[in-house]
């Protein structure tokens, strides 16, 4: 049977694209100033975390990461990390995940630009066609979808053999969907805008909310943080519940249903 | 071509492979393509609103520095040794007026202190007091004709190449109200680590956009010729004009 439109297909992996090349340039720019502060202005008194690098023996040098005061040792991970050109620097992320690899803002800053309008274009066409086409409506959570969330898990934990009748999407990716789609999405570009200068000019109170330039910047951090754990999961998931049925759904438009599942609410 | 930089995006997310990822930054056409959100951005965000204002207490006095620290260049130390008594600043280009300021002249034409936040572009954020000249006041002592549209601000400094440091705004950031050619930082003349004697502040865009050391104004119809042809000494490495995100 049809699954996906070929709005929701194309959106999808546009979104896709964009988000990787988002994440990565992200932690680029991260990189320039790799400490985040719980404040309107800079304040290592509110710094929640930091990376970089101490002294070793012998001259060596130990990458390390300070989160809410706790210090963890990240060498060649985080704080003191692969350069993007061969060699070892005091750097947040390590070059492998950063775009470019190589320390470059300027760069980084227009990758970032440019893929966060392609995201947020992505997003406003899904919404945007998905409620013309009362497709989002399928995967909104709802009161009735509680009760089934537990036999759901049940199922995905192997401690029950079929997962209770459901629709189009089951309840806990209606959950999902609906926390990262309405929720999570929009906090990241909005936490994006507001630790912007010209942004907080006319739109203060916004930033001021969020606790300030600072604090907007830290909220940035972890919502991306929260996409990239909620993204690696859903990978996860595509693959474990039988990938080239999953796969074939969202480019070919094709999906074979499984026991116990629908294609409405 | 594009199907060249198909397969080199691909190959660049499945491998995560550094090499062409930076091939990739480096590229003009990815480049140009890439510089077109810098419009939309300016569109969307623009120059509205005012930066927001901060208390006495907010004040950080180590206000840190970036970039170059004092400038090395000759005239620029031997207006240091005397306390910038010859310093003047000239205002030339698309002006009914073009005239010259000496130091005194421009204090007595400061009037606008603002405690403001300064927004770096590496994402750090410090508290100063700023007291100087509002630039559209300024302006209005040497006239623009209709056709300027941007101010160039060229600086003292010049980096290890021995490039001149500049940038420019166009006329609706000039007249913004808390646009200003500072004069003092916190209750002292700006010192020379922070660009003095003069030195431009502009709250509602990232610092790099606020000049410092500022030697000459020029107004102009554009910055095309200028230099790289970017409109400033970091936008012709790469940064973009347009600076409110």
């Amino acid at each position: 049977m049809k699954r996906h439109s070929v709005v929701v297909r194309l959106t999808h992996w546009f979104g896709a694209l964009a988000l990787i090349l988002l994440v990565m340039s992200g932690f680029a720019i991260f990189n320039a100033a790799p400490y985040l502060d719980a404040s309107d202005y800079s304040n290592p008194a509110h710094r929640v975390l930091a990376m970089g690098s101490i002294d070793g023996p012998n001259g060596s040098h130990i990458g390390v990461v300070d989160v809410f005061g706790h210090r963890i040792r990240t060498t060649h991970l985080l704080g003191y990390t692969d350069d993007g050109q061969g060699g070892e620097a005091t750097r947040g992320f390590p070059g492998w995940i950063t775009w470019p690899a190589y320390q470059d803002l300027a760069g980084a800053r227009v990758w970032h630009f440019f893929f966060g309008w392609i995201m947020v274009l992505a997003g406003t066409i899904y919404l945007v066609f998905g409620s013309f086409r009362k497709e989002l409506a399928l995967l909104i959570v709802r009161p009735s979808d509680f009760p089934k969330m537990w036999p759901m898990q049940a199922y995905y934990l192997r401690l029950r053999k079929d997962p209770p009748p459901h629709g189009k999407y089951n309840p806990l990716q209606k959950a999902g969907y609906t926390v990262v789609i309405f929720v999570l999405a929009p906090f990241v570009v909005v936490t994006g805008l507001a630790l912007s200068p010209g942004v907080d000019a006319f739109a203060g109170p916004l930033t001021t909310l969020l606790g300030g330039r600072q604090f907007a910047r830290t909220w940035h951090f972890a919502a991306t943080i929260a996409l990239v754990i909620f993204t690696l999961g859903h990978v996860f998931l595509v693959a474990s519940t039988g990938v080239i049925n999953n796969m074939r759904s969202m480019t070919l438009g094709t999906y074979r249903l499984g026991k116990n599942e629908g294609t409405g609410e | 071509m594009n199907r060249k930089l198909f397969v080199a995006s691909a190959a660049a997310l499945l491998a995560g492979c550094d090499s062409t990822k930076n091939a990739l930054n480096e590229n003009q056409g990815v480049k140009d393509v890439l510089h077109l959100a810098q419009a939309w951005n300016h569109a969307a965000i623009g120059t509205h609103g005012m930066a927001k204002l901060y208390a006495e207490s907010d004040i950080d006095r180590n206000y840190p520095t970036n970039g170059d620290p004092t400038p090395t260049d000759p005239e620029y130390q031997g207006l240091v040794k005397e306390r910038f008594r010859s310093y003047k600043l000239a205002v030339s280009g698309l002006v009914e007026r073009p005239q010259t300021f000496d130091l005194a002249r421009l204090r007595t034409l400061a009037s606008l202190t603002q405690i403001t936040r300064h927004d770096c572009v590496e994402g750090w954020s410090v508290v100063g007091k700023w007291t100087g000249i509002p630039l559209h006041a300024f302006l209005s002592l040497v006239r623009p004709k209709p056709e300027a549209r941007y101010v160039v601000f060229y600086s003292f400094d010049r980096d290890e190449n021995l490039q001149q440091f500049y940038g420019s705004i166009d006329v609706r950031q000039a007249a913004h109200p808390q646009t200003m050619l500072a004069l003092d930082l916190n209750g002292a003349p700006v010192d020379p680590d922070h660009g003095g004697p003069v030195r431009l502040r502009i709250p509602t865009q990232l610092a790099y956009k606020s000049t410092k050391w500022v030697q000459r104004i020029e107004l102009v119809d554009s910055f095309k010729r200028i230099y790289g042809g970017h409109g400033g000494y970091w936008e012709d490495q790469g940064y973009e004009w347009y600076a409110g995100i």
